[in-house]
């Protein structure tokens, strides 16, 4: 008898506890301790997303809990990815494409669907760049050349194969009817590194987003002899689109951010409503300026439609790109 | 050079509050240098959001501080307990190690602090008139030309395991070997990581040097711990001896200036530069058997390389926008958050900030040798810390720098394979250093190699194609062969007489 009393007791209280906490989660989010995952390195651009977004969030009060930034590198965001599939809702990550990515490379599990995406903040641009003295000065004089022999210029990008840096270059190619399969790339460690190639002769062209770029542009040290934006970029006016070169594309390179698998509809429209008002803080304003992003927002709803389309851009660049069948 | 910029940035840079930041970042840089795997990386990583509500140029002087205070602390752990900081302080404990057994750990200590000085001080004069030129300089520097930087590292390694080369050869092998774990950046092929994701970066050599250094020295106390304990020498003066400053003088001035070019190489680096000033003064020296033995220069050398090393990096970093080591990648990311864009216009566009910063840099040093010099009393107690005290604590200090690495507790279980591994080489008297070094370079170098090759479309003439790849090469050739040259010469003198 005292046994079963003894169970009873604590299946109550057991179920006490549980009730408590699940009505606990209901009314008390956000919680004290809010953590943002950098699947990188610090220094990397999702470490400065999850960094900027700290700052401008806690700094405007638009979050009252403490945010915390965790780095989780490790297989191009795989580690980090993973660690965010198995927590709460207090914890956020980065994201950009290689979610889909390392999951058509066969690297990752993880897609898209196994998240709870919540917004897209910004995005860079992608730029083409090449030596200030190449005799390829525009973007068609560059595809010409690879159109006639594809292995004639060796072209820089980093980190690895199967990032926006390379895929944006392998649908420009494809648009302008070059097989992609055939390009000579040269991978580098960091965009920095990529430029330094440039600079000093070691590669004819390289790829990179436009910050990565435009430093030595102003200086006159290298050439951007096109830009991947819909329109021509307020920082860099005279350089053409790669729309006006006869290349039909236009490739963002988005940074958002993503919950782990089945928030509530509450927490959705708590970050939803939270992060509409810090894309619009001036604080957030002066990180994109910085940065040399632009403001690219998306909320919960529209981000999810938008990573479907996305996915299935990627599966078709990787696949032409030769790294997948 | 205008004068005017260089009175506002002195005017800037000793500003109280300035001061201050410069005395704290180095106080702090010391601390994390001083803790094995904990570098100035995360240390730098750890105060950005500190300095989010700052003036951009004190945080970027803090920062900095941060950094090249590391340099000095890192020596430290290497001479009292044979466990380097990190990387760049490998060099440090072959003869500050043995420094420290003898009873003059208070001796290597100081000698490495003024070394320290010297490195950090003409770094920054090279600093102040070269950025230009020497920025230039670095961009030749092609996938060929780091191959054959890399190779040439490694030979003059191997050779410094003069008397047991094969021994030296196979722990090289081994540290290759290693390095080839990870993607593939050129081909994207996943190699040896067993499906785990952490793997796919490849090792980090932090680790490596934790495990085999820290966690295998305690092993080997522990295997040791039941024999009589060695007899301590009693500890000698905290100040180096006329004689070993005499000895150290050249090798300080001759390794400041190679470890300063050696810095602003994008991607070489602080461990390369003091390993090449510790084999280029055992190279020169007249009695080189003296090295490995506990023999100041050998401290003062590398320290003196690593530390203009670390001031040459900036060069890249700052006027290029390119980093060239992790910690530099860190502090670029803090600069453009503060809204410093550096790159070649940022000499052009701020001049002040960059007065201001040199100048801190001039005065960060000065205030990092007080607090070296005023710590060495204090550290010197570690050497009186009971074995059941203090080696649960540099396991502990251990397991920690690897934690905070990538957050992962993967890396524990690295982390005690090299303990063990660590402990096997000490056991079977393998020299270490020629592993870690293999493992640090050896996947850049491959990948260079790569490079090259994909560059000149399979043919090796690109190896030889500039004047820096000739010189380089024939670099390499004397460096191996040079010992086998002088010991056949020794002996052929020795059998005439």
């Amino acid at each position: 008898m005292k046994r079963i009393i003894l169970l009873l007791l604590s299946i109550a209280f057991i179920g006490g506890c549980s009730a408590e906490q699940s009505q606990g989660e209901e009314s008390d989010y956000p919680p004290d301790l809010i953590e943002f995952v950098a699947p990188a390195t610090p220094g990397g651009g999702w470490d400065l997303t999850a960094r900027s977004m700290q700052r401008a969030l806690n700094n405007n009060e638009l979050v009252e809990s403490d945010i915390n930034v965790v780095n989780k590198p490790g297989g191009g965001g795989e580690v980090g990815f993973q660690y965010l599939k198995n927590r709460d809702s207090n914890t956020l990550a980065v994201n950009s494409s290689l979610l889909f990515t390392n999951n058509e490379l066969g690297l990752s599990e993880l897609s898209h669907e196994d998240f709870t995406p919540l917004a897209i903040l910004a995005t860079e641009w992608q730029s083409i760049a090449v030596g200030p003295d190449s005799d390829y000065d525009n973007l068609e004089a560059v595809m010409e050349q690879l159109k006639k022999d594809p292995e004639s210029l060796k072209i820089g990008v980093a980190p690895g194969l199967g990032n926006d840096d390379h895929l944006s270059f392998i649908q420009a190619a494809q648009e302008y009817g070059i097989d992609p399969s055939k390009l000579d790339f040269l991978v580098y460690e960091s965009g920095g590194e990529v430029v330094t190639a440039l600079l000093g002769g070691h590669i004819d062209v390289a790829t990179m987003s436009v910050s990565e770029a435009s430093e030595q542009y102003k200086a006159d040290r290298l050439d951007i002899v096109g830009v991947s934006s819909e329109e021509r970029l307020e920082e860099l006016p005279e350089v053409p689109t790669f729309k006006e070169q006869g290349v039909d594309l236009v490739f963002p390179h988005w940074r958002g951010v993503m919950g782990p698998p089945d928030m509530t509809e509450e927490e959705i429209a708590y970050w939803d409503e939270r992060l509409q008002q810090m894309v619009e803080t001036e604080e957030w304003q002066t990180i994109l300026e910085n940065n040399q992003w632009d403001d690219y927002y998306m909320n919960a709803e529209e981000t999810e439609q938008f990573m479907d389309e996305q996915e299935q851009t990627y599966q078709e660049l990787l696949t032409n790109a030769g790294l997948t069948e | 050079m205008d004068y005017g910029y260089f009175i506002d940035g002195l005017m800037n840079a000793i500003t109280p509050l300035n001061l201050l930041f410069v005395f704290l970042g180095g106080l702090l840089g010391t601390i994390v240098g001083m803790l094995p795997g904990l570098g100035p990386a995360t240390g730098v990583a750890v105060l950005i959001p500190v300095t989010f509500g700052m003036e951009p140029i004190s945080a970027m002087i803090l920062l900095i501080a941060i950094y090249y205070g590391a340099m000095y602390g890192g020596s430290r752990s290497s001479i009292l307990l044979n466990t380097p900081g990190d990387a760049s302080a490998i060099a440090a404990s072959f003869d500050g190690y043995p420094m420290a057994k003898k009873g003059q750990a208070g001796q290597a200590l100081a000698i490495a602090t003024i070394a320290s000085l010297v490195g950090g001080t003409v770094a920054v004069i090279g600093f102040t008139f070269l950025a230009g030129p020497l920025a230039d300089f670095a961009i030749r520097f092609g996938p060929a030309e780091y191959f054959l930087l890399m190779l040439f590292t490694l030979s003059a390694i191997v050779s410094l395991s003069r008397g047991d080369m094969l021994k030296g050869f196979i722990s090289m092998l081994f540290g290759l070997v290693l390095s080839t774990i990870g993607v593939d950046a050129q081909s994207s092929v996943y190699r040896f990581t067993m499906g785990l994701p952490q793997l796919a970066e490849g090792i980090d050599f932090l680790i490596v040097i934790i495990g085999i250094y820290a966690v295998g020295e305690v092993l080997y106390n522990f295997i040791a711990i039941n024999r009589p304990p060695e007899k301590k020498n009693k500890v000698e003066s905290l100040w180096f001896t006329r004689e070993q400053w005499n000895a150290s003088k050249l090798p300080i001035f001759r390794s400041a200036p190679l470890g300063f070019i050696v810095g602003v190489l994008p991607g070489a680096g602080g461990s390369i530069a003091s390993m090449l000033g510790y084999t280029t003064e055992r190279q020169l020296s007249r009695t080189p058997e003296r090295f490995g033995q506990g023999t100041a220069e050998g401290v003062a050398a590398p320290e003196s390389a690593n530390n203009s090393a670390s001031v040459g990096a900036l060069i890249p970093l700052l006027s290029m926008g390119i980093p060239g080591s992790g910690t530099t990648a860190v502090l670029l990311g803090a600069l453009v958050m503060l809204g410093i864009q550096p790159g070649p216009l940022l000499f052009e566009s701020e001049p002040t900030t960059i007065w201001t910063l040199i100048n801190s840099m001039f005065i960060g040093n000065l205030f990092l040798v007080v607090i070296n010099i005023l710590l060495v009393g204090l550290l010197i107690k570690v050497l009186d810390t009971p074995s059941n005290i203090l080696y649960p604590l540099i396991l502990m200090l251990g397991f920690i720098g690897a934690y905070t690495l990538s957050y992962s507790t993967i890396d524990f279980y690295i982390l005690l394979a090299f303990g063990v591994l660590g402990l096997a080489f000490k056991l079977l008297r393998f020299p270490i250093a020629p592993l870690i070094l293999a493992l640090i370079v050896g996947h850049d170098m491959e990948q260079n190699f790569r490079k090259s090759l994909i560059v000149s479309d399979g043919s090796a003439s690109v190896f030889f194609s500039s004047p820096i790849s000739v010189v380089l090469i024939i670099m390499i050739i004397l460096s191996i062969s040079v010992p086998f040259i002088l010991s056949a010469v020794k002996n052929k003198k020795a059998k005439q007489a």
